[in-house]
């Protein structure tokens, strides 16, 4: 494009005659050239390119460990959800007919899934068992445990479990029904608190993210600053000036986010062996969960936007700013 | 082509550094532009190049008032102007060839288009055989040479220099100004700043000559020694 001669022969590529598929395939040719460019300036460099992933990569490991704890303590509580179970403990001096003919009108209702009978002497013998005061229990006149149902309900939700320990409270030989369900909405909230704090640091972290990226591109517009007056003097515009350095910002992310993935690869590996021996001690069935598929490229994407971004702010400002003063 | 319409220009502080300067240099025409140092020689070309705007008065190229033109412009007129800098002002950790294709990977070009004409300027200036040389290697001439391949290269139609001979020996001043008289004489309008006062009387073109930021002279310089 020429401003001041209209029809100058031979100027500029886009207006000879070039087909619009030619010039299509072109605009990417130029843009993969111009991506292998800036990957070989970040080589051309090693000392100061390494640094700054480093920093990037251990700055993207953070949020990422963080996530994938809450990730992993998420799939711990969610087995606890199952257990919404009523206890409805008998009034003493129910007879046993009472008793059954009630577990037999639960049984056929709709809510309810299962219906376990606890009599007084089986929950008095399980205590003797498990809590090793069997001889000392023998001392007791009369058991003083009382008969219980334990109704586990269909809908295990907090919400309608509580409706029907209120329904079932009403009948008539129950003492009291009991539904314990505020431990697990501590452990909920707890888990959300632990969540939000996770995304106020990753945040912050991706923030630094954003700043280190910036700030070593801005290093090198500073060092290469002749350069750029020099192109600006032959006639490039500012964006064509800011590509390499635009790019450059991608390749960082890129590299940062891979070692991020790999960090958190190498610590899950490092770990898996002192959990296995944590877990294994309180027989529960746990395995350590790692980075989905759709996690890394989540991380991917996410590093080599905010190297885009990064360079970009950066780019914005001081390429502007670099103007020749003189010829 | 170029046309300077009572143009001054002064810089914050006061100094006048170009006081209602007015010329014109039609188009396919050679010229010399002379005067001390801070004469105000590189504030005309700067105004030229878009590097600076004046305080008061019109720049027109092709009859294109400079004025009209917007930031985001300036990259497209100074690609109609080949500049040839007195630093010659080149990568230097970027190859011959690559210094004189930087103007046509600017444009677009690409591929055997770009190399044909890479090799045509080089081949102008008589450095085909140092394409693939770093300008470190070369000598003095032969790097302001590399500079006036890379102005040209692009093929615009207005060429301006500064000081182009500012280092060189008498022979070498003497090929650069040939190299630019070959330009003239394939109709490329050619303005050359110097200080070289002998090198422009015995070249017999129009001169222009400064002094304090003031026009004293339109015409050709007939005599050898100092007119200031």
């Amino acid at each position: 494009m020429s401003i001041l001669f209209s029809g100058r022969v031979g100027s500029g590529a886009a207006e000879r005659k070039i087909g619009l598929s030619r010039r299509f395939v072109m605009f990417w040719v130029n843009h993969v050239r111009q991506a292998l460019f800036s990957l070989g300036e970040l080589w051309r460099t090693p000392s100061a390119s390494i640094l700054t992933i480093g920093v990037l990569g251990v700055s993207l490991t953070l949020p990422a460990t963080l996530h994938l704890m809450v990730k992993n303590v998420q799939q711990v509580s969610d087995s606890f959800t199952q257990a919404a179970e009523i206890s409805l403990f008998i009034k003493d001096g129910s007879s046993e007919a009472q008793i059954s003919s009630l577990q037999k009108i639960l049984q056929a209702d709709n809510d309810i899934a299962r219906v376990t009978y606890i009599s007084k002497q089986q929950a008095l013998d399980e205590f003797a068992q498990v809590s090793g005061f069997g001889p000392a229990l023998t001392y007791l006149n009369e058991n003083p445990l009382p008969d219980v149902l334990l109704v586990l309900p269909k809908n295990t939700g907090a919400d309608s479990a509580r409706q029907l320990l209120n329904r079932l409270s009403k009948e008539r030989i129950v003492e009291f029904g009991k539904l314990d369900i505020d431990w697990l909405a501590r452990l909920d909230a707890i888990i959300s608190l632990l969540r939000q704090s996770v995304l106020v640091i990753a945040v912050l972290l991706l923030g630094a993210v954003l700043l280190i990226i910036g700030n070593t591109i801005r290093l090198s517009i500073m060092n290469k600053k002749d350069e750029i007056e020099v192109m600006k003097l032959v006639g490039a515009t500012d964006a064509f000036i800011q590509r390499p350095f635009l790019y450059s910002g991608i390749w960082y992310g890129v590299f940062g986010g891979l070692l991020a993935f790999l960090i958190v690869e190498a610590m899950l590996w490092w770990l898996q062996g002192a959990i296995v021996s944590v877990t294994s001690l309180y027989d529960g069935e746990f395995s350590l969960m790692a980075l989905s598929l759709m996690e890394f490229i989540s991380l991917m994407v996410l590093a080599m936007l905010l190297g885009l971004s990064g360079s970009y702010l950066s780019v914005r400002r001081h390429i502007t700013a670099i103007e020749p003063t003189g010829p | 082509m170029l046309e300077f319409d009572q143009v001054s220009k002064s810089y914050p502080g006061g100094f006048v550094a170009l006081d209602r300067v007015s010329f014109k240099l039609e188009k396919g025409e050679m010229a010399f532009l002379t005067g001390h140092s801070g004469a105000g020689k590189s504030t005309l070309l700067k105004l030229i190049s878009l590097i600076e705007r004046p305080s008061v008065g019109r720049v027109l190229i092709n009859d294109v008032d400079l004025s009209r033109i917007r930031r985001n412009h300036i990259p497209y007129v100074r690609r109609d102007v080949g500049i040839i800098f007195q630093n010659h002002r080149l990568l230097m950790n970027h190859t011959v060839f690559d210094n004189v294709a930087l103007p046509l990977v600017i444009e677009g070009f690409s591929g055997k288009d770009m190399v044909k004409r890479v090799h045509a300027a080089l081949d102008k200036v008589g450095l085909l055989d140092k394409a693939r040389c770093l300008p470190q290697t070369l000598s003095g001439g032969e790097q302001q040479r590399v500079g006036i391949a890379r102005a040209v290269v692009n093929k615009p139609p207005l060429l301006l220099a500064d000081e182009p001979t500012g280092n060189l020996d008498p022979d070498l001043s003497k090929d650069i100004m040939r190299v630019f008289e070959a330009f003239n004489q394939v109709g490329v309008s050619v303005l050359v700043a110097t200080h070289d006062l002998g090198l422009v009387a015995r070249m017999k073109y129009r001169t222009l000559t400064l002094r304090q930021g003031k026009m004293i002279n339109d015409g050709l310089l007939q005599y050898q020694e100092d007119p200031l």
